[in-house]
């Protein structure tokens, strides 16, 4: 009896522990994104796999908050039949999820996001679907050609379908530039300045306040407006043309940096990213964000407290970069749908479609305007996408920026290694390090990483 | 007891060990070995069998020629070098003054100090953060109100102070176990043989150093061997605060960087293991140099 009851509570104990095991084992899994539903595994038949999907979102617009996104899902499931099971990222520690997954072999079916991830690195690594057969002729012809080239590499491969595209820009409490007497160094109208107004305006702006900005350098968040406030000061380059180098070594990028470095009222502020600075902005404390677009215009901070308004009610006034000759490059936001290779034809399917009906469809309307961005193509299956924001008078004036998009480098190789190597460049900066030698050897360190 | 009823014993035994086998050598011996094994290899995310090629020493050579590694692990041993005896001697100076308090305040000052160690390390990183915080933090609004400072300082954005606020946050979430420790070793000195002492004419200091101190030995070394792997192995507070800027890289933080996020360079995995079995050398070394030292004792 005893010898019975001893196997038992032995096998009861293990059984228990694989069981625990199981959910343990797919380790990947724990360090997996919360999700709003159990994730489907990734193989699997694929007469039922096809039946569902599983999307991973990083927090663009409101495709980050699970409200909207589940109408839009829920929508698409009443058409096709098709159940989309979707997981929210965060910037923080999205890339680690999802390379964890793919470590796995447990990658999602689609992702949402950029060319930088899924055209440059996951595409370029080979994890992902080649989308080409899903744009013909009028495809091309709808969708806005610099946002198509960047989806598309070198061998005419298409990693993502694009949907929506911004241009990054910058913000200014408009309260503060008219009580330091420097509102009139701004071309409200066109929303653009220059550099050396910009350097009178922090000069104002110092002796009433402070401290005006920050070059937020405490790692990759928001590092798209370091980059452009730094390469539009004199007209540098991050990258070349043909997206092979970084040259960010440029003389003029040494130059403004120099220039920021000098500048009173501008902290090169290591103890901030990209989110902290836009925080201390619509806090009232910083004057100016460089990192900040449309999204930040119509919710500063996310607070929900007025678009372009800071937590005290004054006016923002988004803004170009300075540039020497006012007209700024701007840094482009593209987002759109990769598809992974999880080997199943059925899912890969499923996922196409998934991609049609939100992308290219009378409901691309609908995933544009959750997006809060503008769309990347002029019309969709017959739908006239150009004036889907004629009733919005914030979006309608963002849009005297987008002439200014400058060339979308986020796809030369070796990205994130450069991402990293540009705000500890920056750290070295702040702290006093020479300019011209620090420049030099970061970017020099990002060349040799890239290969 | 017949040799068969014992074999019997054993294997039932054996039998509820195998549970608690089968998970440490799934979750620990097996990744361990695998850990040394790919430290020889150029392994990456991108091979499907994530073993990669055999490459020898070859990491462990670049690895004394990674000006970043050799930072990390200057800063991981400042960390260590100064956490571990003043956490030790914090603990034990706070330990000797409580522990013969009234139940009530004993209690008090244990959840006092206990209170950061059970609180979420990223809640507790959220307050120092905003303490610490350039534009509206604490700190800087106490010194420059009593005129230390007139000009806010950046201490988690200087290199020069950004180390040593992190090894204050540290600090605090790891006094609060020895504290507890030291009240319970000190309670269970023999008082015999301290009376005796005392009748001998021995003063407090001798008594304690003398009669005391040698009794708690076993919890000292316990808690420096503990202390002194927590402090190698500082990460949460390194990536929620600094993400290894500001001069605060460590090798725990170095290796989770080069595994999971610099997965673009080649053999990014099998850097980051020989890391790894560094740091394990390192420990394992240091916890029996406190181990030998404890015994000769």
């Amino acid at each position: 009896m005893k010898k019975i009851l001893a196997f038992l509570l032995a096998a009861v104990m293990v059984l228990s522990l694989a069981a625990c095991g199981g959910g343990a084992s797919s380790a990947p899994a724990a360090s997996t994104p919360a999700a709003s539903t159990p994730q489907a595994p990734a193989e699997g038949g694929s007469s039922a796999a096809a039946s569902e999907i599983t999307l991973w979102t990083y927090p663009i617009g409101d495709w980050g908050k699970e409200d909207a996104v589940k109408a839009l899902t829920d929508a698409f499931t009443a058409e096709t039949g098709i159940a989309v099971k979707v997981e929210y990222l965060a910037y923080a520690d999205g890339d680690d999820k999802v390379n964890a997954a793919i470590t796995a072999g447990n990658a999602p079916d689609l992702v949402m996001e950029g060319p930088e991830r899924l055209v440059a690195n996951w595409g370029a690594n080979g994890y992902m679907v080649d989308l080409s057969d899903m744009l013909d002729a009028t495809d091309k012809g709808e969708i806005n050609e610099a946002v198509l080239s960047a989806c598309i590499n070198a061998a005419g491969e298409c990693y993502e379908y694009p949907l929506v595209m911004t241009a990054h820009c910058m913000a200014i409490n408009l309260a503060a530039f008219k009580e330091a007497g420097a509102d009139g160094l701004l071309d409200l109208e066109n929303h653009t300045w220059t550099t050396e107004d910009f350097i009178t305006a922090v000069e104002r702006l110092n002796a009433q306040y402070g401290d005006v900005a920050a070059v937020y350098c405490a790692g990759q968040g928001g590092d798209q407006g370091t980059r452009a406030l730094v390469n539009n000061l004199y007209g540098g380059t991050f990258t070349d043309a043909a997206h092979s180098k970084y040259t960010w070594d440029d003389p003029k990028n040494v130059k403004a940096l120099e220039q920021l470095a000098s500048m009173d009222g501008i902290n090169f502020d290591a103890s901030l990213a990209g989110g902290d600075e836009i925080a201390l902005f619509y806090q009232g404390i910083l004057k100016m964000a460089f990192c900040w677009n449309i999204a930040q215009q119509l919710n500063p901070n996310a607070a929900d407290t007025g678009a372009g308004l800071t937590m005290n009610g004054e006016e923002i006034v988004f803004m170009g970069f300075p540039s020497e000759d006012g007209k700024p490059k701007l840094q482009g936001g593209i987002w759109g749908f990769g598809v992974f290779d999880n080997g199943d034809e059925g899912r890969i399917e499923a996922a196409k479609q998934f991609i049609k009906y939100m992308c290219d469809s009378e409901h691309t309307v609908d995933a544009v305007k959750t997006a809060n961005y503008f769309p990347v193509r002029s019309a969709a299956e017959g739908t006239d996408l150009s004036t889907i924001w004629a009733d919005n008078e914030i979006m309608n004036e963002y849009q005297v920026l987008m002439p200014y998009l400058g060339d979308y480098y986020q796809v030369t190789t070796g990205w994130a290694g450069a991402r990293t190597e540009w705000w500890n460049m920056l750290q070295k900066v702040g702290e006093g390090a020479d300019v011209a030698t620090v420049v030099a050897e970061y970017a020099a360190n990002a060349n040799a990483a890239a290969g | 007891m017949s040799r068969a009823l014992q074999r019997r014993e054993n294997i039932a035994g054996y039998l509820f060990m195998l549970p608690s086998l089968i998970f440490f050598a799934g979750f620990v011996i097996i990744p361990m070995f695998i850990c040394i094994l790919t430290s020889l290899t150029d392994a990456n995310m991108h091979d499907k069998a994530m073993l990669g090629n055999f490459i020898g020493l070859k990491n462990f050579v670049e690895l004394w020629q990674d000006a970043d590694f050799l930072e990390a692990l200057r800063n991981t041993f400042l960390i260590v070098i100064v956490s571990v005896p003043a956490v030790c001697a914090f603990s034990l100076w706070v330990g000797s003054a409580i522990y013969k308090m009234h139940s009530a305040a004993l209690s008090a000052f244990r959840c006092i100090f206990y209170l950061p160690v059970v609180t979420g390390s990223v809640a507790v990183t959220v307050v120092w953060k905003w303490m610490y915080n350039n534009y509206y933090g604490i700190f800087n609004y106490v010194l420059k109100g009593v005129g230390v400072i007139d000009k806010n300082i950046n201490w988690l954005g200087d290199s020069k102070y950004a180390l040593w606020c992190i090894i204050l946050i540290l600090f605090t979430t790891s006094v609060g176990q020895p504290i507890v420790l030291y009240v319970s070793a000190l309670g269970n000195v023999d008082q015999t043989l301290v009376e005796a002492a005392e009748v001998d004419g021995a003063t407090d200091m001798q008594a304690f150093w003398r009669v005391k101190w040698p009794q708690m030995m076993p919890t000292t070394l316990y808690i420096l061997v503990i202390t002194t792997i927590n402090s190698f192995q500082c990460f949460a507070l390194i990536q929620l605060l600094t993400s290894g800027g500001s001069g605060t890289n460590t090798v725990m933080y170095y290796i989770y960087y080069t595994a999971f996020k610099l997965t673009e360079q080649s053999g990014h995995f099998g850097y980051a293991n020989a890391m790894g079995v560094i740091l394990a050398i390192f420990i394992g070394a240091l916890s029996a140099l406190q181990f030998k030292l404890a015994e000769e004792k």
